[in-house]
């Protein structure tokens, strides 16, 4: 039998703070941001199948992505170039560790699916409904975190 | 000592290396388990392995399967680094052989007091 419920903001909240502080470091912190519309540049989810039912995505603009994935490569600022291969998993790796921390809240067991990433949205099944959005901020730039269930879970 | 860090994604690999490195290994990269197995089957044996879970072609668990089915890698060393927190997994992953587990995300001092109580690396005295 499957479980329908769903993380808190303030669970999707701690997730994507402990990911960040720990891969891109505290010197630019994430800070709350009134929800709206963002440019979406890349963008990445994944899924968990199991006792819980979920997907976890992540919306970045690409300058955010590329941000992230210079960080993440150890590249140098203003002198490496992130190719689009490296962001995309770069922004494969992130939704990994926000998904696979937001289904350790959930009951399980659960299976984690391997990311898929876009340029662009992410397509969603049309019988999902977004359950938790998170809207943050960071270095001045807009990201999206979103939990979607199961229309008829919600 | 050498390190193979097996994940298959780029940037945990770059992520990973770069802790690794600073902690006196030298550095292999697999992006799945075979590509793993393959290296050890090519005679590169390392001190230690660090293994995420869900990976294309051959996972982690497989992966430590593998190694521990065969006794000439008996000695090495096998460190899970995984988003996969339940603890029915964590408990699978040692019963199948591995020694340590850790979930990401992680800072490198939880990647450097791991390897301190496996004994590869030596224990940071304060000053």
């Amino acid at each position: 039998m499957s479980l329908f419920l769903e993380p808190s903001l303030l669970d999707v909240q701690m997730v994507l703070e402990e990911v960040w502080t720990s891969f891109l470091g505290v010197e630019e912190p994430l800070l709350p941001r009134t929800p709206g519309d963002i440019t979406v540049g890349w963008s990445a989810a994944v899924t968990v199948s199991g006792e819980w039912h979920g997907m976890v995505s992540v919306e970045l603009p690409t300058h955010v992505a590329e941000d992230v994935t210079r960080r993440m490569l150890g590249l140098v600022d203003g002198l490496d170039v992130a190719a689009d291969e490296d962001v995309a998993d770069a922004v494969g790796e992130l939704v990994n560790m926000i998904g696979g921390n937001v289904k350790s809240l959930m009951p399980g067991p659960s299976v984690l699916s391997l990311p898929v990433v876009a340029a662009g949205r992410v397509a969603r099944p049309s019988d999902v409904v977004e359950v938790c959005r998170l809207d943050a901020s960071w270095a001045g730039s807009p990201l999206v975190v979103s939990v979607h269930v199961q229309a008829k879970a919600a | 000592m050498h390190a193979l860090i097996i994940d298959d994604s780029r940037a945990m690999r770059s992520i990973l290396r770069r802790i690794v490195t600073d902690l006196g290994f030298d550095t292999l990269e697999a992006a799945d388990g075979q590509e793993a197995l393959d290296h050890l089957h090519a005679g590169r044996v390392p001190t230690l392995c660090l293994i995420d879970w869900n990976m294309p072609v051959m996972d982690g668990y497989t992966f430590i399967t593998n190694v521990r089915a065969n006794p000439a890698w008996r000695d090495i060393t096998l460190m899970m680094v995984t988003t996969e927190s339940e603890h029915g997994q964590i408990v699978r992953a040692l019963a199948a052989g591995a020694h340590e587990y850790v979930i990401k995300p992680f800072t490198p001092d939880a990647i450097a007091e791991k390897l301190e109580l496996l004994g590869l690396v030596a224990k940071a005295v304060p000053v």
